[in-house]
């Protein structure tokens, strides 16, 4: 289980270069951050891309409709935010010089919207699917299908070719049901459409909360790059009506700086056929090493400096609150089997960053890259 | 008092389902358009906080299918719960609008019926079903879902006082008690009542008539994985359970206690639990009572995006259509 592994310390300084993962210490994080955040799952995957190097049940991680509000295009830059944008560069001096393959840029990081940009409307503008230019006429002929529009109305579909009239025809046996139905079935959202069809509608009853906003959501997959020896993520998208986004409506939700660089469309390696956007992994070993690195140092001498005070005070009066103060809440205490960890036996070394958070910070660093895709759930944490 | 409204379920199709849906019609079913099964599944309703306004925004019941969907044993993720299907392929477009949609919505509808009145399983409850055309070629996927639920006549209301939070009432131990309870049981309905020594126990629908013997009518709940997060309208699924309730235990329901689950986790001390309760009533004859076994109406084809009636359509040649991933390829 992952309390195996937990008991192991990244060990920065192994590796000269990055950071790279083991495949049992991505399995072991992987199943903490199922274990923590239960949004994510383990999933098998295609059977005949079964990786066997991995556990059959655990083959890559998942988690579905990962909520988008708002395009990473529409974050507005200004001069204002120029404060936003910083290199991680991770060095403790800003003047030792930096190797260039060792920053990253993280945008948005005060995640400060325009005032038009952070209206969520602004979502609305994204165009239907069916609203141009499809000559092979398929889309016409479904424009005037209809449930038993042929039986129950017989002016169904021919009336307007160009709208899909169906709105009269009841999707039910008798004519008056459908006003039995609207009364009982809530309205979903404040119309997206034009206003036109609002006025159309003859009041109907209103949701006392009508915070109902339509969203793209996101599936986001974390699977195992062999080559790079670290975690790749992967992003299917749907738009607010449930329908996949294009790869060019993809790019709209990825910071500027990675769209086409690092972030690609590519065949998902668990599926026959399925294709999915991913953030190239060359430079993940590296970067995760920078972030862990300056955690490490934080979350070490925080731990030490704690040994300090608890020299006066006895370990055991550590109260838990104590030990989850810290950045990023790295704690023993905040990994769900912190009372068995800590309990009297709090004379270990000072630890630093266990390797079953490693998934959770590399989700951190996975949102600074898609700004707007709300796919770090471990804020909570 | 107010009406109760029900958020309707929408469906979200995997991309994968419409790969594997294209395999499944070269390979298995060529130019047959039978019904296969399909299993979908839903969570509990889930809302964010936008960082940016700090307000809550729910997310939509979504009911999902997906690549494992075509499996017969088809296992919800954690946190979910299945609901069965059938999916009904068409080879032409022609065949896809002229199947006579209203008999077809109306066969799902009578197996639901049947299910309540002969099997009394609530797995049925939340069946579904959706009819596709693929087009291959252009890797054009229509699809059109109905999510069948019978219209209650008279409507359900709601108290004057609406939804409310279930912690008040019920206390953070009972919660806590459903929550696990939950946690072992990927029923998407449940019962929650006292046993003889005053203790909380929860059981199975299909328990109804025996389970609340030890049960005061006050402590009478009947509670349903909601997939709605919107606090003032309950999901699509307790639609059919109403009707369940109604047609099975007429005599008894016509004021009952729902309690919309919302919690997937335990939240975190500083947080509230999510999950509402309301009495429901329904005004309630003789007449009605005796006519428990007539089928009521039934609706729940789902609307497309604009809101109207009728198919919606995946596009998937961006991502499918070998010549224009190589376009799009650096």
């Amino acid at each position: 289980t992952w309390k195996d592994y937990a008991r192991r310390v990244l060990t920065v300084g192994t590796y000269p270069q990055a950071l790279t993962v083991y495949l049992e210490e991505f399995v072991a994080a992987g199943d903490f951050l199922v274990y923590k955040f239960p949004v994510w799952n383990w999933e098998k995957g295609d059977g005949t891309k079964v990786r066997e190097f991995l556990p059959a049940d655990k083959q890559y991680l998942v988690t579905r409709g990962v909520p988008c509000l708002r395009r990473a295009t529409s974050l507005a830059y200004t001069d204002a935010d120029e404060d936003a944008e910083r290199l991680l560069s991770f060095t403790e001096n800003p003047g030792a010089a930096a190797g260039d393959n060792d920053e990253w840029v993280e945008t948005h990081a005060g995640r400060k919207a325009s005032k038009s940009a952070g209206d969520a409307s602004a979502i609305d503008e994204i165009p239907d699917i069916d609203g141009a230019g499809d000559e092979d006429g398929l889309i016409d002929g479904i424009r005037g299908m209809s449930v038993g529009g042929g039986v129950t109305n017989g002016e169904g579909g021919s009336k307007e070719p160009d709208i899909i009239d169906i709105d009269e025809i009841p999707d039910m046996e008798e004519d008056d049901l459908e006003e039995a139905d609207d009364a009982a079935a809530a309205p979903k959202t404040k119309p997206v459409a034009p206003p036109a069809v609002s006025k159309s509608d003859p009041s109907p009853p209103k949701p006392t909360n009508t915070n109902l906003l339509q969203v793209r959501t996101y599936d986001v997959m974390i699977t195992y790059d062999k080559y790079y020896q670290t975690p790749r993520v992967w992003l299917i998208g749907y738009d607010e009506n449930g329908t996949p986004l294009t790869p060019t409506q993809i790019f709209e939700d990825i910071s500027a700086d990675h769209a086409h660089k690092t972030v690609t469309i590519e065949p998902f390696i668990h599926s026959t056929s399925l294709q999915a956007a991913s953030v190239h992994p060359c430079k993940h070993a590296s970067v995760m090493k920078k972030v862990i690195e300056r955690m490490n140092n934080s979350v070490v001498a925080e731990q030490l400096a704690q040994r300090k005070g608890s020299g006066v005070a006895s370990p055991s009066t550590l109260s838990p609150k104590d030990t989850t103060k810290k950045k990023w809440g790295f704690g023993r205490k905040a990994s769900g089997t912190g009372k068995e960890v800590q309990g009297p036996a709090e004379d270990e070394e000072v630890e630093g960053m266990r390797v079953d958070f490693y998934l959770v910070v590399f989700l951190k660093f996975i949102a600074s890259i898609v700004p707007t895709i709300e796919v770090d759930s471990t804020t909570s944490f | 008092m107010p009406l109760v409204q029900f958020a309707p379920l929408s469906s979200l199709v995997q991309p994968v389902l419409w790969h594997k849906l294209t395999d499944l019609k070269i390979d298995v079913l060529k130019l047959s358009d039978a019904a296969v099964p399909l299993t979908g599944s839903y969570t509990i309703g889930r809302t964010i906080k936008d960082r940016e306004t700090g307000q809550d925004i729910a997310l939509p019941c979504n009911l999902t299918v997906g690549a494992e969907s075509f499996e017969s044993d088809f296992k919800a993720p954690h946190g979910s719960v299945t609901a069965p299907g059938m999916l009904r392929n068409f080879n032409t477009i022609e065949e896809f609008k002229a199947v006579d949609k209203t008999a077809l919505f109306n066969e799902e509808a009578q197996l639901i019926w049947d299910h309540i009145l002969k099997t009394r399983d609530t797995a049925q409850l939340n069946r579904f079903f959706v009819i596709t055309f693929a087009d291959l070629k252009k890797y054009k996927y229509y699809y059109w879902f109905a999510f069948p639920a019978f219209v209650a006549k008279p409507a359900w209301e709601i108290g004057d006082d609406g939804w409310k939070r279930a912690h008040a009432e019920l206390g953070i131990e009972q919660l806590t008690f459903i929550h696990s309870h939950l946690r072992n049981s990927a029923s998407p309905y449940f019962l929650v009542g006292k046993d003889t020594f005053g203790k909380v126990k929860a059981g199975p629908v299909e328990d109804y008539s025996s389970f609340f013997s030890s049960t005061g009518p006050e402590d009478q709940l009947i509670g349903f994985v909601d997939p709605s997060a919107d606090p003032a309208n309950p999901g699509w699924p307790l639609r059919n359970l109403l009707a369940y309730l109604r047609a099975l235990y007429p005599s008894s329901t016509s004021s009952i206690k729902i309690l919309r689950w919302r919690d997937t986790e335990a939240p975190s001390p500083n947080a509230q639990w999510k999950s509402q309760i309301g009495t429901l009533t329904i005004a309630t004859t003789t007449e009605a009572i005796s006519e428990a076994n007539t089928r009521p109406t039934a609706v729940g084809w789902e609307k497309n995006p604009q809101g109207k009636l009728g198919p919606r359509m995946a596009d998937l040649a961006p991502m499918m259509d070998p010549s224009r991933l190589a376009a799009q390829a650096v």
